[in-house]
């Protein structure tokens, strides 16, 4: 251990830049980074598959709000988003008298919010696309099986959905990782907020952004690995067989 | 009656620069992507990897961190170059590095690399025999490109051309983070300064919705020209 | 004989696919006027070598002359190449290609896949472009699908389509890929009769095909391939009439 911590010091003497103060700014960034991201999409998530199934109603007073919704939340910036939630709450008045304040004064969790919010609107249409695209074969046969629609919901559709989704969602993984940069505009420290921090005190615009987009690069790649991964899991029965 | 309280002609001038933004950053995005295409399908290796390398990189760093790096990297290497001019050759000048410029460039070239793998997919999506015909028929390769290649290519690649332009243009909402006044950033400063955020920003909202509207509605029409001579009649 | 040179003349075509050697070295010899098919069963190598004939297919070795004037290949890394794209850009102009899957380009009307070399590669002016392309469509019998696009004609339509294209080119010589074989039986007849015509016009034409009618009937030499070589070469009445090698008796054998 000692051993480690000297080897370290060398590592870093004579650098101005990272130093251990700052390389914890860019530890706690990737914390932040790293809870905010989980924390939205499996959020987002929960919430997208019941929206999906609503969005793929044919009643058109059950799908139309979804649809509005998604449509809001996919047309406009992020950014927008973050900014409405984050100075709706901060700016609007009362709420600092309710015990939501607490909790809502720290920005993370209107970020979060906006972060939901955003990826539910996406991911519910990626599940849509992919409830949408269930061979008519595999449902006719669940029909003459006697499954009642939910049952076939449960059993038949959604788990091939899942597996058909999983490409896109991978992709909008990525995309709500570097999405969250923004976080950072509403003060939070994530990983962009740490760059931003060490920019404005050395200003060494390269060092803070090229080492921060480093370790982006490195979470975009284990991302894309890990759904690589469960692609070729659960994706195997639609491989052709090799002999 | 919406009362914007003196802030809507910045507003407008700022939607101004948000549309401006985005158009440049996309006919840069196309160029740059035709060129990503190509040599990603050239024969040369160098080429290919160079372009692996450009679209690796830029789908695995985000967008935001990207512009800050060329915003603020850009101006101190700007300040290195008229230093340089300064000290060796006496020419004092004092270049601005212009955040409207910065934005473009970043833009144009993050979508240049999504732009390149649609533009590579539908090239790869067109007929060879179409192209064969063309080669038969004594047309340079020139000529192949401009007359065959690529208004067959054109039908493959407007749907992603199209999703690529609807993230391009909220991506131009990043820009205000960096200084550039577009109209997110009008509307975040209003907020500030009136307490009152909804009066501000969800016009700004809609505003980008209705731009989005207006190009789907001009990217189906161009679908349709396109379609021209494939499928049903 | 000096006064017009040949039309097409090829000199020991050789041509390999990785390991296999598809063409043995193959000489054809077209003379103004000539109506030279190509049999032999598939895999024998007949369109690849027809392919070589306008460079669609590099050949490894051997030699190609259009109108008396050799193409140039020089040796790259990537194996053999023409040496000066213009020059095969110049020749492929006088070699129209009929195609086995008419290739009409897609996102035009027949009408203007008629016109669109003449215009932008002989150079030609729209007006003369259009007389002539309308004459061609009269002769081929589309003159009411001039403005159609491929999508919307049948097959035989698009085939007798693409010949009026190729002749639109004034090419010294037509080179005709199975023209008839991507189409269904009882439209063959008219793509057949149209191609007959043309040689009775005195056209220069090389012709792959499986047509034995049409081999028999209409060509001046046929040219029977086996894996890569010349089997057997002559006129009709000789190679298709009295075949000497075993393989082409067996090839000629009606099937049942």
């Amino acid at each position: 251990m000692l051993d480690f911590s000297a080897w370290f010091n060398d590592l870093l003497a004579g650098n101005l830049i990272f130093t251990p103060t700052t390389l914890g700014y860019y530890w706690e960034g990737l914390v932040t980074t790293t809870q905010l991201v989980f924390l939205a999409l499996l959020a987002g998530l929960i919430l997208a598959v019941p929206l999906a199934i609503m969005r793929s109603s044919k009643h058109k007073w059950i799908s139309l709000p979804v649809y509005l919704y998604t449509y809001v939340f996919r047309g406009t910036p992020l950014l927008i988003q973050l900014y409405i939630i984050y100075y709706g709450v901060v700016f609007v008045d009362g709420i600092q008298q309710t015990f939501l304040w607490p909790i809502l004064r720290e920005a993370f969790y209107p970020a979060l919010i906006a972060f939901t919010l955003n990826t539910a609107a996406y991911t519910t249409e990626i599940f849509r696309g992919a409830i949408k695209a269930t061979a008519q074969g595999e449902i006719e046969a669940a029909r003459a099986y006697g499954m009642s629609p939910r049952l076939m919901m449960r059993r038949i559709i959604l788990p091939s959905a899942f597996r058909r989704a999983l490409p896109a969602y991978g992709n909008e993984v990525i995309f709500m990782l570097h999405a969250s940069a923004i976080a950072s505009v509403v003060t939070l420290m994530d990983l962009t907020g740490a760059a931003r921090f060490v920019y404005a005190r050395f200003y060494a615009p390269f060092e803070a952004f090229l080492f921060v987009a480093a370790i982006y690069l490195c979470l975009t790649f284990a991302i894309l690995y890990f759904f690589r991964y469960l692609e070729k899991k659960l994706l195997a029965h639609l491989r052709p067989q090799t002999a | 009656m919406l009362d914007l309280q003196g802030y809507g002609p910045r507003l407008i001038e700022g939607a101004g620069v948000t549309i401006q933004l985005a158009v440049l950053s996309l006919i840069l995005a196309i160029v740059l992507g035709l060129l990503t295409a190509s040599a990603k399908m050239s024969r040369n290796w160098l080429f290919r990897r160079t372009a692996t390398v450009y679209t690796t990189l830029i789908r695995g760093i985000p967008d935001l961190v990207l512009m800050m790096l060329l915003f603020f990297g850009g101006q101190i290497g700007v300040n290195a170059i008229s230093d340089i001019l300064y000290y060796n050759y006496d020419i004092d000048i004092y270049i601005n590095f212009n955040a409207f410029a910065a934005g473009v460039l970043t833009i144009g070239f993050i979508f240049g690399a999504y732009m390149g793998e649609t533009f590579r997919g539908a090239f790869m999506a067109v007929e060879n025999g179409q192209i064969e015909a063309g080669k038969a028929y004594g047309m340079s390769d020139g000529l192949v490109f401009r007359r065959i290649r690529f208004p067959q290519m054109m039908r493959h690649a407007l749907p992603g051309l199209s999703n690529n332009w609807m993230v391009l243009l909220k991506t131009t909402a990043l820009v205000s983070v960096i200084g550039l006044t577009d109209m997110v950033r009008v509307a975040a400063e209003a907020s500030r300064a009136t307490h009152e955020p909804f009066t501000f920003l969800l016009p700004v909202a809609a505003v980008y919705l209705l731009i989005a509207s207006v190009s789907e509605w001009i990217f189906s029409r161009l679908q349709k020209r396109y379609d021209i001579g494939f499928g049903e009649q | 004989m000096a006064a017009t040179p040949t039309p097409l003349e090829v000199r020991n075509i050789k041509k390999r696919f990785g390991d296999t050697e598809v063409l043995k070295g193959l000489s054809l010899e077209a003379q103004k006027g000539d109506v030279i098919t190509l049999i032999g069963a598939s895999g024998s190598g007949k369109s690849t070598f027809l392919r070589c004939m306008n460079l669609l297919e590099q050949p490894d070795d051997g030699d190609l002359i259009v109108h008396g004037e050799p193409i140039r290949f020089k040796t790259t890394k990537h194996g053999r190449e023409p040496e000066d794209w213009k020059q095969v850009v110049r020749m492929r102009a006088k070699l129209s290609m009929v195609f086995q899957s008419f290739n009409l380009w897609a996102h035009m009307t027949l009408l203007e896949n008629i016109i669109e070399a003449p215009i932008h590669v002989l150079k030609k002016p729209k007006k003369e472009a259009l007389e002539h392309a309308h004459a061609l469509l009269e002769r081929v019998g589309l003159s009411a699908r001039a403005n159609a696009y491929p999508a919307q004609m049948s097959g035989g339509q698009q085939q007798r389509g693409a010949i009026a294209r190729a002749l639109a080119m004034d090419p010294e010589v037509m080179l005709f890929d199975e023209p008839t074989s991507a189409l269904d039986p009882e439209l063959v007849g008219d793509v057949l009769k149209v191609m007959h015509g043309l040689a009775e016009e005195g056209r220069t034409m090389v012709v792959v095909t499986h047509e034995m009618s049409f081999a028999r009937d209409v060509s001046s030499q046929v040219i029977y391939l086996h894996q890569g070589l010349v089997e057997e070469a002559g006129p009709p009445s000789e190679v298709l009439g009295n075949p000497t090698s075993p393989r082409l008796k067996q090839f000629l054998a009606p099937k049942y």
